[in-house]
């Protein structure tokens, strides 16, 4: 039952360059419509885990599957799911309006079919000014929307999230926030997401995955890793997170006398 | 990448072997050859010993003068308030569109024992000899070492002198603790390439030297005037050992550098006494580098110097008579070849060695570079010993293949550092959007190096034109490129046609410059 639920399911999957195991056998499932946030370090193994899913590295052993069917052979295009990458990867030489149709034209539709298409997602991440500017002229966050709106072009149900906030600055990053999540609702799409800012993770997820050397600690909700925490790492890893909430709370209160 | 296509092994493979064939192989075919040869009395003959010795100063004495003369105009255009710095930087990189042997006959035009500014200034006209070589290498490879300067200075970072400022350091102090480590990466380059590049070269040695020989005149005599193959590959070998240097020590700089974006510009403070200094140095120096091209200009149309100093066109019809037209034909055709074909086999190595990177990329990488470590003249010979017997052997093929590979590296690292700016994951992009890998080259990627493509082909166009060190072995009567007029007609004393041909060959350089210009400033509209 459980794998008929799941939009992903994760079996065993495990990834080694030469002598070194960057993940380590590792099983957990996604549900439809989820927020699951992948929470660790760098070197943890979360950048692999998202390239093992879309298909841009080929796994050392382990099954993926995608509603029930084994996608672990399929290329990156034929598994309906798309990725944004934490430096945009837009394609500077073109327009925000041919970057978002751009693939569009490659999927059978019309010339007219893709620039309406586009021209409807660009108007959704609020940039319908700007869909003749180039990505060189747009601020990072603006940048940002382009590569969601490039993403949600092809109409996938699961977005891959790379840290696509590490290089925005925090305003920015609470309006995408919110903007994400708005677009999860909407679309129904399953969303995956990377990230090393524990703040971040707790705000906009589902469930949260705490990963450490290619090892899962636990998946669980926010509340759930607060309230029982499977062991010390993720105690710690917790209680830091509620600890910068208490310090930057404690300012707070400070400087407002 | 996900199950890396056959396709790109495939073509690195072919990149290998090619590299392999057209540079390895052949140098290794000369190496080989000293073997025929007994080594030690090359080595130890008069001549050989005279000649090494004479390359040595001429390359401590160029470097020791070429060095701090092209750090100072370096210094003039990007550290002064100097006016019309654009056109100075013109001015200081025309010696780099004719070749080095028209520096040389330039020289003797000029300051020559009937030398226009001998009569005219009434000098002894003692040009010929070591200080003669000295001043025309000065001339062939200080605008080399001021764009290698200039380009280093403009990107200087200013933040650690404001730091010192605010922290009460003194000049001086700033200079040893700021300025000289800065630039030590760069000087080394600069220092090496320079000595090589003026070791190696044997233009202007050999129409200046008179009496006094280097290494690469020998070489040159004894391959083209004695044929004796043995004896010009030990000299070759003994060249390739300054190149190899120069080589290494590039390297070494280069892997450990690469933080070259300005954080903040350089503030220029006013000061009227450097500023006039700066444009008196700047005004010496670019008229001493405009004199031979006058020289060039003048001659040109004179009847018969110092004879009969009449407006003439008989020089023109009498290069065309000797089938002048013909040889810039060729060139034209070497050049364009050369730029092509150039810039696409650099085009697909550099793409494969940023951008489908695997432990062969490196390998590719190192073969792409190996070519600045071969000095024109050993790789001519290389050429000869090992296409003797092929059908290559003889044609215009040849001279394109070996100008492509003389000049690859610099065209290839072009490419190579362009290649490497694009953000890692627009192939990976494309592939989750059903994208191919070609298809994002084609549409994302090339269109925007097309300025960098067109340096690339502007610098095989213009180094196919006025070289004559690895072309000078392999063409005949038939596909001889026009620049190895020169030393023909200063042979003859032509000296009048042999001005033409240098004046006709920076007209072909500069117009493929301007083009290019004109070509890049319409793309950078485009954006």
């Amino acid at each position: 039952m459980g794998v008929l639920m799941s939009k992903l399911s994760v079996e065993d999957l495990s990834k080694v360059y030469g002598q070194k195991t960057v993940l380590d056998h590792i099983s957990f499932e996604v549900r439809t419509g989820e927020f699951l946030s992948i929470l660790g370090p760098s070197g943890c193994g979360k950048t692999t885990i998202l390239r093992l899913l879309i298909g841009l590295l080929e796994p050392t052993t382990g099954i993926i599957r995608k509603d029930g069917r084994d996608i672990t052979a399929c290329s990156p295009a034929e598994r309906g799911m798309g990725i944004v990458f934490q430096n945009y990867a837009l394609f500077e030489n073109m327009t925000v309006q041919k970057n978002v149709e751009y693939a569009l034209r490659f999927h059978k539709e019309t010339r007219a079919q893709a620039a309406e298409i586009a021209a409807g997602l660009i108007r959704r991440v609020g940039l319908w000014e700007l869909r003749g500017k180039k990505p060189g002229k747009l601020s990072g966050g603006q940048q940002q929307r382009v590569a969601i709106a490039r993403t949600l072009a092809l109409n996938p149900d699961i977005i891959l999230f790379d840290e696509p906030m590490s290089a925005l600055d925090v305003d920015t990053r609470l309006t995408l926030r919110r903007e994400i999540k708005d677009i999860q609702r909407e679309y129904g799409s399953t969303m995956i997401y990377i990230t090393h800012d524990q703040e971040e993770a707790f705000a906009m997820s589902d469930r949260i995955m705490v990963m450490e050397e290619g090892r899962i600690h636990q998946i669980g909700s926010p509340e759930e890793l607060v309230s029982q925490p499977a062991d010390d790492y993720v105690r710690r890893f917790v209680l830091e997170n509620l600890q910068i909430k208490a310090e930057s709370l404690s300012r707070f209160i400070q400087v407002k006398p | 990448m996900r199950k890396r296509p056959i396709s790109s092994s495939l073509l690195k493979l072919t990149l290998l072997v090619f590299f392999a064939v057209a540079v390895l192989l052949p140098l290794l075919r000369m190496l080989a050859y000293m073997g025929s040869t007994d080594i030690l009395k090359v080595l130890s003959g008069a001549g050989f010993r005279k000649a090494a010795l004479n390359s040595l100063k001429v390359g401590l004495l160029t470097t020791a003068e070429s060095i701090p003369l092209a750090y100072a105009l370096a210094w003039s255009i990007t550290r002064t308030h100097l006016r019309f710095r654009g056109l100075w930087s013109v001015l200081f990189s025309l010696p780099m569109l004719i070749p080095s042997i028209s520096q040389g006959s330039g020289l003797i035009i000029l300051f020559g024992a009937n030398g226009v500014l001998t009569r005219l200034l009434h000098l002894g006209g003692n040009i010929y000899g070591l200080h003669g070589i000295v001043i025309g290498e000065a001339m062939y490879v200080t605008p080399i070492a001021f764009l290698m300067f200039s380009d280093v200075l403009a990107y200087e970072d200013y933040t650690p002198y404001e730091a010192a400022q605010v922290l009460g350091i003194p000049k001086l102090r700033q200079f040893c603790a700021i300025t000289l480590p800065f630039l030590r990466r760069p000087m080394i380059s600069a220092v090496f390439a320079v000595f090589s590049l003026t070791v190696t070269d044997y233009g202007v040695p050999l129409t200046i030297g008179g009496k006094v020989k280097t290494l690469p005149v020998l070489m040159y005599e004894d391959v083209i005037g004695l044929l004796d193959f043995g004896k010009g590959s030990v000299i070759g070998a003994v060249l390739l050992i300054p190149a190899v240097l120069a080589f290494l020590a590039d390297l070494c700089n280069r892997d450990s550098g690469g933080n070259s974006f300005v954080v903040r510009q350089f503030v220029i403070q006013e000061n009227r006494l450097r500023d006039s200094l700066a444009c008196a140095l700047c005004a010496a120096v670019g008229i001493f580098m405009l004199l031979p091209v006058a020289a060039f200009g003048v001659l040109s149309f004179i009847t018969n110097y110092p004879v009969d100093m009449t407006f003439t066109l008989d020089n023109i019809a009498k290069t065309l008579r000797m089938s002048g037209g013909t040889y810039l034909a060729n060139s034209l055709l070497i050049s364009v070849s050369a730029g092509l074909l150039g810039v696409f086999i650099a085009t697909v190595t550099a793409y494969c060695s940023t951008r489908l990177v695997s432990p062969v990329s490196r390998l590719l990488h190192l073969f792409s570079i190996t070519s600045m470590a071969i000095p024109g003249l050993v790789l001519g010979l290389s050429y000869v010993l090992f296409f003797k017997s092929s059908f290559l052997y003889g044609t215009i093929a040849i001279l394109v293949l070996v100008n492509m590979i003389h000049f690859f590296a610099s065209s290839y690292l072009m490419l190579y550092n362009t290649f490497g700016k694009f953000n890692e994951h627009l192939e990976a992009v494309g592939l989750t959007l059903g994208v191919s890998r070609l298809r994002i080259v084609w549409d994302v990627i090339l269109p925007q190096c097309r300025g960098t493509m067109l340096e690339a082909f502007s610098y095989f166009f213009v180094n196919s034109m006025i070289t004559i060190s690895a072309v000078s072995f392999l063409a005949n009567s038939v596909t001889k490129p026009v620049a190895l007029l020169i030393p023909q007609y200063e042979a003859q004393s032509f000296l009048e046609c042999s001005a033409f041909i240098s004046l006709l060959i920076l007209c072909s350089s500069l117009l493929m410059k301007a083009a290019v210009h004109l070509l890049k400033d319409a793309i950078a509209k485009q954006k």
